[in-house]
């Protein structure tokens, strides 16, 4: 992939705008979830997004983008993240975040640091390491409440395996700006 | 429609309506359908207390979420300490909710409200939630836990205490960061005095509306609330100043005490 300086901000920039939407997306299931346990692990996982969030955001700003420089992903992936914020059913929301939804975002930061260099952009390999092993403890608590609540709450796997095949059908999400003009969001 | 603003009413009054809640819990709308025992620290007073406390914890949970929903474009830092705190919050249930399951609770035992939830998101500005919320309910949450550790301690029961030592300690950093930007919010834009002062006026008429017995004395939560005394060495590390210190002594009828810290 071969990055260059500005697209690595860019790459950040978008995965800022991925980290604030699992945060807010959380949040808004937080009240509109009705069981306890699901509520505590969702509840949890938001500090989590909001780290991860923070520490991409202050990344960007030593790539020469500014602090917290967000990026809405390209319109395909951004009208996938609408759809699956829209799920009401608490298996359907617990399917998403971590059976779609962290695992796709685990491949796309590979993608990242697949196109970088560990000694030069050593401080965004560290953000992302973090990310990553915060992401497996997730998935690990997520295993966990589902053990608990395996008599309460039934999944349908069909739904989570349709959901990743759109997700993996999207190829580029990034935007790129050109020189070294950034490129803006086209979503709010 | 955001769940904030869906709305109920209660003895006349309009409030946010519930949060979801499983089935298996009863949910109050006045301080008469809460289950009280007579003997308030026998077996099952000791399970409705933490049951009681761990829907509490729920709902400050979902406040702090719902902030996070419905201010996006507020200070990064401060969405920070808001997602944060919902994460405490979380902790905050799982640990009740493991206490109670080990002195034989469950789930739905005991009837709970949603008053704090009920009152806070008819809120339209952040600053005036963060001041019903975390500057008087949280706040109101560290006076009682100050007193409430000696009464588990005096049945014997260290492992509550630590609970609630440990639930104090994060709680008095939520009044600290809602007390710190509140000033900072309220000294860039004068208006908000007035948001916050309605609402606050909000919460002390529905509070006497929902609570209070008819002869307008004080309501049994305010009177046992005031009984149990005030924080004052927490209320300090949660960044009250003295003087709103000395007004909350006031208040509770302790003017005394304000002039005996004044002497020391």
């Amino acid at each position: 992939m071969g990055l260059i300086l500005r697209e690595k901000a860019e790459y950040l920039g978008t995965f800022r705008w991925l980290e604030v939407f699992l945060m807010e997306t959380l949040a808004r299931w937080v009240p509109t979830t009705p069981e306890m346990e699901v509520k505590v692990l969702m509840g949890r996982h938001i500090w989590d997004a909001a780290q991860h969030a923070d520490a991409l955001g202050k990344r960007t700003f030593e790539l020469r983008a500014p602090l917290h420089y967000t990026l809405s992903p390209l319109t395909p992936y951004f009208e996938l993240m609408k759809e699956l914020a829209a799920v009401e059913d608490t298996p359907g929301r617990i399917q998403v975040i971590y059976d779609v939804l962290l695992p796709a975002l685990t491949a796309r930061y590979q993608e990242y640091l697949d196109g970088s260099d560990s000694l030069l952009d050593e401080p965004s390999y560290r953000v992302i390491h973090g990310i990553l092993g915060d992401y497996a403890r997730m998935r690990q608590e997520n295993d966990a409440l589902r053990k608990e609540l395996k008599d309460m709450l039934v999944f349908d796997a069909s739904r989570a395996e349709e959901w990743r095949r759109k997700e993996a059908e999207i190829g580029e999400i990034v935007p790129r700006g050109s020189g070294a003009t950034l490129a803006v969001g086209a979503h709010a | 429609m955001s769940i904030a603003a869906r709305r109920k009413t209660v003895q006349g009054i309009q409030l946010c309506a519930d949060p979801a809640r499983e089935a298996c819990f009863r949910v109050a709308q006045s301080d008469s359908e809460m289950q009280v025992f007579e003997d308030s620290m026998s077996e099952a007073a000791r399970r409705e207390r933490l049951h009681r406390h761990m829907n509490n914890e729920m709902g400050a949970l979902e406040i702090a979420a719902q902030c996070l929903v419905d201010f996006p474009d507020a200070p990064w830092d401060l969405r920070m300490q808001l997602a944060r705190q919902a994460s405490d919050e979380s902790r905050h249930v799982a640990g009740l909710y493991r206490r109670l399951r080990q002195l034989g609770g469950r789930k739905g035992e005991f009837p709970i409200g949603n008053f704090e939830w009920a009152v806070t998101n008819m809120c339209d500005t952040l600053a005036a939630r963060l001041a019903i919320q975390n500057r008087t309910f949280e706040a109101g949450q560290m006076d009682l836990l100050g007193a409430l550790r000696k009464i588990w301690r005096s049945v014997g029961d260290e492992t509550t205490v630590e609970v609630l030592e440990h639930i104090l300690a994060d709680e008095i950093n939520h009044v600290r960061f809602a007390n710190r930007w509140i000033r900072t919010m309220v000294q860039e834009d004068r208006r908000l005095l007035l948001k916050v002062a309605s609402a606050v006026r909000f919460l002390a008429e529905t509070n006497t509306a929902l609570s209070a017995p008819s002869n307008g004395a004080p309501s049994d939560a305010a009177k046992k609330h005031t009984d149990l005394g005030i924080n004052i060495e927490d209320r300090r590390h949660a960044d009250f100043n003295e003087e709103e210190i000395n007004e909350i002594l006031r208040q509770a009828g302790m003017s005394t005490f304000v002039a005996a810290e004044g002497r020391g």
